[in-house]
């Protein structure tokens, strides 16, 4: 479905020994906690990911991430070359894409965003580092939008990844 | 229509930032590059400086696009070979530009980049710039009163309509192509210093208009 791995050899050797599915790893390799699903430093996601409940990203990712109604909150040690779309989206890390905020986009000081962002309300704070454009709309009414019935599309209490090429 | 709305909500986002590295400059001419603006239409900003909190801060009261380019970054201002056209160079400034073709500026922060630029490079950075721009599009930009009035290395944002903050910028300052209002008015081809005013410390802040075309006869050539 997706492509998985960890940064160092050693833990890619042992990933593409493995027999066990990639949800097992996905599942193994992500913590969810209260509601919220940490993806760790020292993962690398190569694919599309589309959360039902609030994301933590502090790995790698690559692609797209899909959490509408809910919270990405890009860590300080997050690095992704991602686009995000999500209710409130906060930077604290680095990001190369497009962010759409359902509700409001916050780049903390030590963020760090090369793309464009589009929400009713922006925040970015003294620090931090940005390049693109900003759209703003304080009267927007914040957007609703249904999130998918179909749980087969997600892991269960936490993202899916879904199909990518391999890096 | 723009001003009065401003103003009301001004005191409130200029207090929500601790913004105790920066200093601040009364600006008596920033407010008027949004005069003709009306507050129901989107407002499209053209910052060519670092993205800062406070313009952030204080366009996210309004329907707003912002499109933060920091031109003094790139490569292209620090040194150009001598054997670029003006065209290549208008490209090159269209291309760090990165706008979309259909897009039109309604104000363009210039801060103080002006001084970084020599006379090649503004004339190329305001060619490029004309595809944005309509009649109705007005600057802001910051200078040296005179040659000996030194520059600070500094970036800047707009934190209300009367206010600026200054931070200093951690890059080594480049060099720097002091102006005079004359020659930079000449420079500036459909743009033309419409206001100017001292601020403190010897530099002058300038408000930016379109020239009609027999404004543009008027202007002086060098």
């Amino acid at each position: 479905m997706f492509n998985f791995k960890k940064d160092t050899d050693t833990d890619r050797s042992a990933l593409n020994k493995s027999s066990r599915s990639s949800s097992d790893i996905a599942k193994r390799a992500s913590v969810s906690i209260g509601g919220k699903t940490m993806i760790g430093s020292t993962v690398f996601i190569d694919g599309n990911i589309t959360s039902a409940e609030d994301l933590i990203i502090e790995g790698k990712v690559s692609g797209t991430i899909t959490a509408t109604g809910h919270e990405v909150t890009v860590g300080q040690a997050g690095q992704l070359n991602a686009n995000i779309s999500a209710k409130t989206v906060r930077i604290e890390g680095r990001v190369e894409g497009d962010i759409s905020g359902g509700e409001k986009v916050i780049i903390s000081k030590t963020g760090n965003v090369l793309g464009n962002i589009d929400a009713p309300r922006v925040t970015l704070e003294d620090g931090a580092k940005f390049k693109g454009s900003i759209e703003m709309d304080p009267d927007e009414q914040p957007a609703i939008k249904a999130v998918p019935n179909s749980k087969s599309d997600l892991f269960p209490g936490a993202a899916s990844a879904e199909k990518s090429n391999a890096s | 229509m723009f001003r009065a709305q401003s103003e009301k909500m001004t005191a409130i986002s200029a207090n929500s930032q601790d913004y105790a590295l920066c200093t601040m400059l009364h600006s008596n001419l920033a407010a008027a590059a949004f005069d003709s603006l009306q507050a129901d239409k989107r407002l499209v900003v053209l910052d060519v400086g670092m993205a800062m909190a406070a313009t952030v801060d204080y366009f996210s009261q309004f329907r707003s696009k912002l499109l933060f380019v920091d031109l003094y970054s790139e490569d292209l201002v620090a040194e150009i070979g001598e054997e670029v056209s003006h065209q290549q160079l208008v490209a090159q400034f269209r291309q760090a530009l990165g706008i979309k073709d259909n897009c039109v500026i309604d104000v363009c922060l210039f801060w103080d980049f002006f001084n970084y630029l020599d006379g090649t490079l503004i004339k190329a950075f305001i060619e490029a710039l004309q595809p944005y721009v309509a009649d109705h599009t007005r600057g802001f930009g910051l200078g040296s009163l005179n040659s000996r009035c030194q520059l600070p290395n500094s970036c800047y944002g707009l934190m209300t309509e009367n206010t600026l903050t200054q931070c200093p910028r951690s890059e080594e300052q480049r060099p720097v192509y002091p102006h005079s209002q004359r020659d930079l008015n000449s420079h500036l081809d459909y743009f033309e210093i419409n206001k100017s005013r001292l601020m403190s410390d010897g530099r002058v802040e300038y408000l930016i208009t379109r020239c009609d075309g027999s404004e543009l006869a008027k202007k002086p050539i060098f």
